[in-house]
């Protein structure tokens, strides 16, 4: 075709676009993913019966706190890689502040318990299923993201992939909450994290094929 | 260049809003500056840089939304040119010297030029106006000092005193990194 007769085509499609559309599409990406999520989470597993209880303590608010601020570095970090022009975020590092900090806890929770209660504390009851659940609940959160990718340009697909395969997965480690009842730190940091970085495994493999324009 | 980039930003942000003639003027307008971008890179195969020009063009406008309005048009057309002119090598396996692929990733001439138009904003928009209106008279627009007072109603000697201290305060923002 000719380069003119193409200009004149596209043109004739020029519909108007939002000023902060990126933040947009995701947001609405990752909450109707959610939305789905949320029906696994009640279908699957089963909202935990005494989430009111649970909600006045420390350990789910320890939880909440690490996958949410996971969730939410996670989704500035794909929200940049959206745009080809993006090199790596500065402050990416600052992932690592959350771990950290859960970190602390489970060492200070640890010391506080008799090392023959380690192990409890480390496998809880559900370590085998947890990041498998983790990863499972992230799917429809990462389809989500997958459409509101359709309108950005990543120059890097696999990174932004992985990048939003963790906002998957940290999103839906956050409902996942509301079934799980772990309580210790150690536990969250070591089955959560695994369940979210499988997610973003996957999501730097899909990242390639699916994210290409 | 400086009116480049501002002219193709400002045209890119009129059809964000909706209008289609902006959009296409914009286009249009792009057309050169990717026909240059990409034989220089794919010296042999002339069909090959305008179908790559063709996608370009798709992708700037099916993926306009990723445009941000507070950043540097021409950097976010290059950015997508290169990714376009990336996958072309990718899908046709072929084998890029290693030289040449330094060539193709760092002799971006025009991005570079206007990257460092941007830097140089940037810089004299922390001078006093009269200092930053001089300074591009006489150093980049290449104006004598005679024309630059004529232009800015001031006396030679004026000018010569804004340039020095001019370029005297750029260099010691530049060197506290600022």
């Amino acid at each position: 075709m000719i380069t003119a007769d193409l200009i004149r085509r596209l043109a004739s499609d020029v519909r108007a676009v939002p000023p902060n559309v990126v933040g947009q599409r995701i947001a609405f990406g990752i909450l109707s993913g959610a939305a789905i999520s949320l029906l696994l989470v009640g279908g699957l597993v089963g909202i935990r019966p005494d989430l009111d209880v649970a909600m006045r303590d420390f350990p789910f608010w320890v939880k909440w706190a690490y996958t949410v601020s996971l969730g939410v570095g996670a989704v500035l970090t794909t929200a940049s890689l959206a745009r080809p022009e993006s090199t790596r975020p500065r402050w990416l590092w600052l992932l690592g502040v959350p771990v950290l900090l859960l970190t602390a806890i489970g060492i200070a929770q640890m010391a506080h318990a008799s090392p023959q209660d380690w192990q409890a504390l480390w496998l809880g009851r559900s370590w085998r299923v947890c990041p498998w659940i983790i990863l499972l609940l992230s799917a429809p959160i990462f389809v989500g993201l997958l459409w509101s990718f359709r309108q950005f340009a990543p120059a890097r697909p696999r990174a932004a992939g992985a990048a939003a395969g963790l906002a998957a997965g940290a999103w839906s480690a956050t409902l996942y909450c509301l079934h799980c009842p772990e309580v210790s730190a150690i536990f969250v940091l070591t089955w959560f994290s695994l369940g979210m970085g499988l997610a973003a495994a996957a999501g730097a493999v899909l990242g390639r094929p699916l994210l290409r324009w | 260049m400086r009116n480049g980039e501002e002219q193709l930003r400002a045209m890119m942000i009129a059809g964000l809003g909706g209008d289609p003639q902006a959009h296409e003027s914009l286009l249009t307008a792009l057309v050169p500056l990717l026909r240059s971008f990409f034989r220089r890179r794919i010296r042999d195969a002339e069909d090959d840089a305008e179908d790559l020009v063709q996608e370009t063009l798709i992708a700037v406008h099916n993926r306009r939304a990723s445009y941000d309005r507070n950043r540097a048009f021409t950097a976010w057309l290059y950015a997508i040119a290169r990714y376009k002119l990336v996958d072309h090598f990718r899908r046709r396996r072929r084998l890029c010297p290693i030289e040449e692929l330094g060539d193709i990733l760092v002799t971006e001439g025009f991005e570079d030029a206007i990257a460092a138009v941007l830097d140089l904003q940037r810089l004299l928009e922390g001078l006093p106006a009269k200092q930053a209106r001089l300074i591009r008279d006489t150093k980049l627009d290449g104006l004598s000092v005679t024309e630059a007072a004529e232009s800015a109603r001031v006396g030679r000697s004026d000018v010569k005193v804004s340039v020095h201290r001019g370029l005297k305060a750029l260099a010691a923002r530049i060197r506290g990194g600022a």
